[in-house]
């Protein structure tokens, strides 16, 4: 009994949950903004994959671009390009997926399936024309990792306070800001509004496709850094699948926690965990196939409200015409 | 031409429209790479349509997705979303497989259509999950779906590797169930259009479950378009809230279409594991349940037209295929034009939907005036 309990919580399984749970976060923190919008976005899990490309390939572009590394500074720059050129994909991306839905007023859903399609070929067609082969890309390195003061100097804290990736502190930034945007900001209250009544929002004066394409391209960019993320940080180098469906487990994390930045966040904690248990299966004696599948278990117990109510914006998916009001 | 047909042609040109558009996106791509769209095309067309191997190819490669389309468009059809296509194939495939290794000695005509019923029952039961927690707890069936497809992924992997692998592949890379019995096995089409005076090569895996698929499309059709409950169908695919104060239970149809776009949904796999593998390999064909929502888009889930669509994907898979080899194209810009053409189909019919709507709008209004009601002299 101890032993399984000394496998289940161990620092170096939550060292790997936080890691493995970060991507999720992004994703769900974007959900997050563009279901508040009103739209739905299953194209994000697509949105993750360009990050992954344009990530690695911009970070591999500037390294090779920069004189042999001189000083901290210049090794931050070409991961700090990737998660740049990793954001930017995931707008342009997602502008589509505005366009079409928001614009066009076509089934969001329908916009979503063709952008994953989109993506995967997207990806391996870029990946053939700069690298020459389809599924991987020249390795690349991540930021300097960071530690934390004191508690690295502590052999047993070693492997939860050392080795810290610098988008891990941004992340967490990101969900109290984004917290905050959506209960106290003019935006993020215009924002819920255009979700939960466009009607009304639109009686108002509120621009309802404005802030809609506000909320898509948040979806994004947040989409597109967690792909960075991915590959620049955790893979070091774009790998074909490597986003294994996490784009979707996002939308999951973001149901689980309710449409709240930080409940996405405790919703991305637990499937990270989820994700690092199964990964070290072999210490808890359950076929890892099991233990990867709760998050989506999970998921669909909240759905179907055994867990506890799903509240979703009341407009959410639903395309606004204004002559129709 | 009267209005009515303009409309009507309009509705028709859409698709055409959608992969043109697609065509000349990808064409971009094309001349991006040095190469010549129009040579590209040619080829591609060449390739696929005049060799008896790559007809039979595109055949082969359109029977799954003709189910899978099929499966798709009739959840559509009563107003709901089936992206479980892809878990229901799993699990009715992996179903079917064992139904095909486990049962031993009984004749073909006992086995066969027992592992068809198995596979398509299985597939029901996946669909069954998420259609109930809709209709009873309100559960979006997107996300559910979705969330099945890696539960049937993970549970189908387990099975296949840790219960039923062959023992005596174990030792190999190989994961996969034992060989299945030959009455199992889908019989060839090839004599059959051999005798109808088209010769496929020897090799093709082509078999009876094609013209299975087109006659389920024709049979799906006819039941939504001659019977009460087709009837039911469209009506709570027109008019929910009409429907349902007409005395039609939306429940019951939804439900009903749903669990039997599951089991169409459950035979996706048969053509390539009863007809092609004779086992059940841990890399058997992935994404055509994804396929399935792109060929029912294409057909504007018409039961009739997933057939011509299915055929159209496997048209553009084959000639993919030859412009990698002969033309140094890489297939992705195909799989880039698939996407395009989906785009451009939901943007192209949504457009076309609105200007009918606005004309049909129009029209009425003509109608209307002469029967208004002239002002009375002297009213005013």
């Amino acid at each position: 009994m101890a032993d399984l309990v000394g496998s289940l919580l161990n620092l170096a399984l939550l060292a790997s949950a936080v890691r493995l749970a970060v991507p999720i976060l992004l994703t769900a923190l974007g959900a997050v903004y563009t279901e508040r919008g009103g739209v739905f976005n299953i194209g994000l899990e697509g949105t993750m994959i360009m990050g992954t490309f344009f990530g690695a390939a911009a970070t591999h572009a500037v390294a090779q671009a920069l004189p042999a590394s001189q000083g901290p500074l210049a090794s931050m720059l070409a991961p700090l390009a990737g998660m740049a050129a990793a954001m930017l994909a995931g707008v342009l991306f997602s502008l589509i997926h505005a366009l079409v839905s928001v614009t066009f007023r076509v089934d969001q859903l329908l916009s979503g399936v063709a952008l994953n399609l989109l993506a995967v070929g997207l990806a391996r067609f870029l990946n053939i024309l700069l690298f020459g082969v389809a599924t991987q890309s020249p390795g690349v390195n991540g930021f300097p990792p960071l530690a934390i003061p004191v508690l690295r100097d502590i052999p047993a804290l070693a492997p939860v306070a050392t080795g810290i990736s610098p988008v891990i502190p941004v992340a967490l930034a990101l969900v109290v800001a984004g917290q905050w945007v959506l209960l106290r900001t003019t935006f993020g209250l215009r924002l819920r509004s255009v979700g939960e009544n466009p009607h009304a929002a639109d009686t108002l004066g509120i621009d309802v496709a404005r802030l809609r394409y506000a909320g898509v391209l948040i979806s994004g960019a947040l989409a597109g850094l967690a792909g960075g993320y991915l590959s620049i940080e955790q893979g070091r180098g774009y790998l074909e699948g490597m986003t294994q469906g996490r784009g979707f487990i996002a939308l999951a994390a973001m149901i689980f926690g309710n449409w709240w930045p930080l409940g996405a966040l405790g919703a991305s904690a637990l499937f990270g965990y989820f994700d690092a248990l199964s990964l070290r299966v072999v210490a808890v004696g359950v076929p890892y196939q099991f233990i990867t599948v709760l998050p989506h278990i999970a998921t669909i117990l909240v759905l179907a409200g055994v867990v506890r109510r799903a509240t979703p914006p009341a407009a959410d998916g639903i395309p606004f015409t204004k002559e129709e009001g | 031409m009267s209005a009515r047909w303009r409309l009507a042609l309009l509705q028709a040109a859409a698709p055409v429209l959608s992969i043109a558009f697609g065509g000349l996106v990808a064409s971009g791509i094309i001349v991006a790479i040095g190469k010549n769209p129009l040579d590209v095309y040619g080829l591609m067309l060449r390739f696929s349509l005049t060799r008896t191997d790559s007809l039979a190819a595109i055949l082969l490669k359109a029977t799954p997705l003709i189910f899978a389309g099929l499966a798709v468009a009739l959840a559509f059809r009563a107003g709901v979303w089936n992206i479980g296509v892809e878990g229901q194939y799993y699990v009715g495939a992996f179903a079917a497989a064992f139904v095909g290794f486990s049962v031993r000695g009984v004749p073909a005509v006992v086995h066969l259509p027992l592992a068809v019923a198995v596979g398509g029952a299985a597939g029901a039961l996946w669909a069954f999950v998420p259609i109930a927690l809709k209709l009873r707890r309100g559960a979006h069936e997107v996300i559910t779906t979705i969330m099945m497809n890696y539960i049937a992924a993970a549970v189908v992997l387990y099975l296949l590797a840790d219960v039923f692998r062959d023992p005596t592949q174990i030792g190999t890379p190989r994961v996969r169930t034992p060989l299945f019995a030959d009455s199992a096995r889908l019989p060839p089409l090839g004599p059959a259009l051999a005798w109808l005076g088209f010769d496929v090569p020897a090799h093709s895996a082509l078999n009876w479950f094609l013209p299975v698929g087109v006659v389920l499309c024709a049979v799906a059709a006819y039941l939504l378009v001659r019977t009460r409950f087709g009837y039911e169908v469209r009506a709570v695919a027109f008019n929910p809230d009409a429907a349902e104060a007409a005395g039609i239970s939306l429940d019951r149809v939804r439900f009903t279409m749903f669990l039997a776009s599951g089991a169409i949904a459950g035979l996706v796999g048969l053509s390539d594991i009863l007809g092609f593998f004779g086992y059940f390999d841990i890399d058997f064909p992935k994404g055509l349940g994804f396929l399935g929502i792109s060929v029912a888009l294409l057909a504007r889930n018409h039961p009739l037209g997933v057939v011509p669509a299915a055929l159209l994907f496997g048209l553009l898979d084959r000639g993919a295929q030859g412009v990698q080899v002969f033309a140094g194209v890489p297939r992705e810009v195909i799989t880039i034009l698939q996407a395009v053409i989906i785009l451009a189909i939901v943007v192209g019919y949504e457009l076309v939907t609105r200007y009918v709507r606005v004309q049909r709008k129009l029209e009425a209004e003509r109608a209307l005036a002469p029967g208004e009601p002239a002002p009375l002299p002297g009213s005013g």
